[in-house]
């Protein structure tokens, strides 16, 4: 691998990608020619409220309690901003910053960004003096080992498995609650300072990679296991006071987190109560009218939609009115093994078909939605979006005859579109956009637990369905090697590529890519990839989701991080003033 | 006596294991598959089996439900080695989610459910009662019409319109009191009456519309009775032959309905509950639906069940004190 400089490494993905948009030759701005579909976005500058003062409370409303605050499972958003910004650090992490900045990684633990070696096959990574435990006891090298170690418990499950699938270490390894650690051949730790992490494949990115929670430091002492997610023991700022799951939790400072080894976190209030008991009617109404200690809060769920046009028409209300683009492109996926989706031309007429506009609608309109032109969402494409077709919002539908013609089904066809209980007006907007070229779409809905399982299943799966896909870090390595890498599908619980889609020029394109250790040019080539796809068209991409989200009259520093699918950055939240 | 009560609570332990059974049987059939949600995104097939494994799901459904109905009685034990953790009688299990007990999850919400239910059975009894004594006392004049004609209109407005429509008047455009959340009783009783008393009435009115309407019934046919004229024809007061000989055995059905209604409002009323962000059993039911989390939602049927079948027992041994008729045999 090419040593390359740290901020270069860093910059890479956020920047390079922009010299790289000429390379797929069909790439513009989002929204090809509908600017009118501009969406509601943050005002100003990003930031609401200027520079935290130090001190206060600050509130957050939710209806939810969190998934897993176990480090080694914590892998659901923005779950992760509130483990990661709060509670425990990791070796590097991502600046706090809005846009492009906010892609950017720092060394967070570790001295600096990390120390390929072998081809990146190879991480050395070293620990910063004077890290501290919420008791005081120093974090070394090996309790990050040992939380990496946890992520491969099966008592542990639904964490990243970025560990499990890159480090070297035995297959069938089942984590260390049982005695049972990894060898050197996985993970060294020559000193209390130093990390070593032997990888199976180069990987180059592998600085993005240590950003996740699992490479957070666990004391092996304070272990509980599946209580584990009641209590993580902080490194972070904050530490928990009381977690009453589903209910409350009340964070106040760890007073031996040293902010001279943080460059990220800022820690501005004192305490941090979050109440998660709320309805998302409650949460809303409560901010729009901003009274007492509302003034001091911010929402930890969505708007809304019923809420959004009393946001936006109150000026003083729309001010306070965090909406940017979540990261995550929502997806019609078709089954590729199923006629008449084994067809490209027919599955290539689907993108033009289907009226995005419309589908976008039933999930708010613009001040919720932008329209997907692209798989990859702009965060992966360096911040501008990619449209690679240059369809019009609300469809093509002659384009899309005249392809179905060619293919053979220019009558039509009949198919079954699967989705959520509560996804029934989405899967409508599909089903009448398709009507008006033939396609008869009978829509199912099943319980949203239940989706996963039947779209997993090859016999079961219908031939349409409505899915999605967010990156875990900026890196297209965490998107289009997850949702169309054909050697991963499974018969019985399939989970990433839903579509089934299985093309052996793309399967070896993501091995090459894999291998390229110039980020710049890794960049690059997963464009081109991107375009590949569209052009096989095995999903047909719909809407790339915003998070909007309101805030207090007294809260400052807040803005939505690109990393954290458009959550608050709780890095650097606080109040703009304290009693 | 204790015959039928023994009699009564082999039946309520049947019932209960009824339930269970068919519970459990509608986790089986349901597509969605545990173990894969929680392995999270991407899992491989192998991880998955462990998964499963580990949760205690890759055993035969019979082997599975043996364990749940043993469990019950001699705990279980999650997860192994040192950091394995048991519960103890009664041990419905750990919650997917949290890996908390089930049975704490349950107690920890249930004063929330049992203060709206209390509290607003309270409020619905003193209203349908007394509204449905007027109308009856009064019957057919013009202040029994509209009792009834507003019982009709209250009865069919659904919870989650009343409660909106309280929110936004009383909260919202009069201000009168902050956004209701829960405060426990013992934290500070003035606040929890005050964070309350939307809830309350949210509830009651639907309740208090019906409770009138049966009582009013309920009262009539009994003042028709030969002893109610009996007590009359003796010169006894009209006071006193309502309170005594009208009222007391017109509130047998009453009785009956308030067990039910109570038994099933003590394990959560979920809409009310949701709509007022109250932390209590009916919440804790819609968020563990939300996320599979099958043991919680094993452990608050059986609860509710629970309440229901025993409230029936309750009931029936009340009859006994309000009614003299009725004998328990």
């Amino acid at each position: 691998m090419t040593r390359r400089t740290h901020t270069a490494l860093a910059a890479a993905i956020a920047a390079a990608l922009t010299l790289g948009l000429g390379a797929c030759g069909s790439t513009g701005t989002g929204g090809g020619e509908d600017q009118g579909r501009q969406g509601v976005t943050t005002e100003g500058d990003g930031i609401i409220g200027g520079t935290p003062v130090r001190g206060g409370t600050l509130n957050i409303l939710s209806n939810v309690d969190f998934d897993q605050l176990d480090p080694a499972r914590n892998w659901t958003m923005p779950v992760m901003d509130v483990g990661v910004r709060m509670l425990y650090r990791t070796l590097t992490t991502f600046k706090a910053a809005p846009g492009a900045e906010g892609l950017k990684i720092e060394p967070d633990l570790a001295t600096d960004l990390g120390t390929p070696s072998d081809g990146a096959r190879t991480w050395t990574f070293h620990l910063k003096d004077g890290l501290k435990y919420e008791d005081g006891t120093p974090i070394v090298a090996d309790d990050i080992k040992y939380n990496v170690e946890r992520s491969f418990s099966p008592e542990l499950p639904g964490g990243p498995d970025y560990a499990r699938v890159y480090l070297n270490a035995p297959a069938g390894y089942q984590g260390p609650l049982n005695g049972e650690r990894l060898g050197k051949e996985a993970i060294e730790v020559p000193d209390e300072k130093t990390i070593v992490f032997h990888l199976k494949r180069p990987v180059a990115e592998f600085g993005y990679t240590v950003t996740l929670p699992t490479f957070a430091p666990v004391p092996r002492a304070k272990e509980t296991g599946v209580n584990y997610s009641n209590h993580p023991v902080s490194s972070g700022p904050y530490r928990i006071e009381s977690y009453d799951r589903g209910k409350r939790m009340v964070l106040v400072r760890n007073t031996y987190w040293d902010e001279k080894t943080d460059p990220v976190r800022k820690a501005y209030p004192d305490r941090i109560v979050v109440d998660q008991t709320l309805k998302g009617t409650g949460v809303a109404d409560r901010l729009i009218a901003d009274q007492g200690d509302d003034r001091d809060a911010v929402s930890y769920i969505d708007l809304v939609p019923a809420k959004i046009s009393d946001v936006l028409t109150a000026p003083a209300v729309k001010k306070r009115l965090v909406s940017e683009n979540a990261g995550c492109t929502t997806k019609l996926d078709m089954n590729t093994t199923k006629a008449p989706f084994d067809n490209a031309q027919v599955r290539l007429a689907m993108q033009y078909a289907v009226d995005k506009e419309a589908f976008a609608d039933t999930m708010g309109g613009p001040a919720f939605t932008d329209v997907a032109t692209t798989y990859l969402p702009p965060a992966l494409t360096g911040g501008t979006a990619v449209d690679h077709f240059r369809i019009p919002p609300a469809g093509d539908q002659a384009k899309a005859k005249a392809l179905l013609t060619e293919a053979g089904f220019g009558s039509g066809f009949s198919t079954e579109l699967l989705t959520s209980t509560g996804g029934r007006q989405q899967a409508e907007a599909i089903q009448a956009a398709l009507k008006k070229l033939g396609i008869n779409v009978t829509i199912t809905t099943v319980d949203p637990t239940a989706v996963a399982s039947i779209v997993g299943d090859k016999d079961k799966q219908p031939g349409l369905s409505i899915g999605g896909w967010c990156p875990d870090y900026p890196s297209a390595a965490t998107f289009l090697p997850m949702i169309f890498d054909g050697r991963t599908i499974k018969d019985k619980g399939n989970q990433g590529d839903i579509t089934r889609f299985d093309d052996p020029g793309v399967n070896a394109e993501l091995d090459r890519i894999a291998t390229l250790t110039d980020l710049t040019q890794a960049d690059r080539a997963w464009l081109a990839l991107d375009a590949k796809i569209m052009d096989k068209s095995p999903a047909v991409p719909l809407v790339w989701q915003k998070k909007p989200l309101l805030v207090g009259s007294n809260i400052a520093g807040a803005f939505a991080h690109p990393v954290w699918s458009g959550q608050l950055d709780y890095a650097v939240i606080g109040l703009k003033s304290v009693k | 006596m204790t015959g039928f009560l023994l009699r009564r609570l082999l039946g309520i332990a049947g019932t209960l294991l009824v339930i269970c059974a068919l519970t459990f049987a509608v986790f089986y059939l349901l597509p969605s598959d545990p173990a894969a949600q929680f392995c999270g995104k991407d899992c491989s097939a192998d991880r998955i089996v462990m998964v499963r494994q580990q949760m205690g799901l890759d055993d035969p459904l019979i082997v599975q439900f043996g364990r749940y109905v043993l469990g019950i009685f001699a705990g279980q034990t999650l997860g192994s080695g040192q950091y394995a953790v048991h519960c103890g009688f009664p041990c419905f299990g750990y919650s997917f989610q949290s890996g908390q007990p089930v049975w704490d999850l349950m107690l920890d919400r249930l004063p929330a459910s049992a203060s709206l239910a209390l509290g607003a059975a309270v409020l619905w009894l003193l209203l349908g009662l007394s509204a449905g004594l007027l109308s009856a006392l009064r019957r057919n004049t013009w202040v029994d019409r509209t009792v009834m004609v507003a019982t009709i209109g209250i009865a069919a407005l659904p919870v989650y319109f009343t409660a909106m429509l309280l929110l936004y008047v009383v909260v919202t455009v009069l201000g009168l009191m902050p956004y209701p959340r829960y405060i426990a009783f013992g934290e500070d009783p003035v606040g929890w009456i005050r964070n309350l008393i939307l809830p309350w009435i949210t509830l009651a009115l639907t309740f208090a519309a019906i409770y009138a309407r049966m009582t009013r019934n309920s009262v009539i046919e009994t003042m028709a009775e030969p002893y109610v004229r009996t007590a009359r024809a003796k010169g006894l007061r009209e006071r006193r032959v309502v309170g005594r000989h009208g009222l007391r055995p017109a509130l047998t059905p009453v009785a009956t309905m308030l067990g039910m209604d109570l038994g099933g409002l003590l394990a959560g009323a979920l809409i009310t509950e949701s709509l007022f962000s109250l932390p209590g059993v009916g919440k804790l039911f819609a968020d563990s639906l939300n996320k599979a989390d099958q043991p919680v939602i094993m452990g608050i049927t059986l609860l509710a069940s629970f309440f229901i079948v025993t409230s029936n027992l309750v009931v029936d041994l009340v009859y006994a004190w309000i009614d003299p008729r009725a004998r328990l045999t």
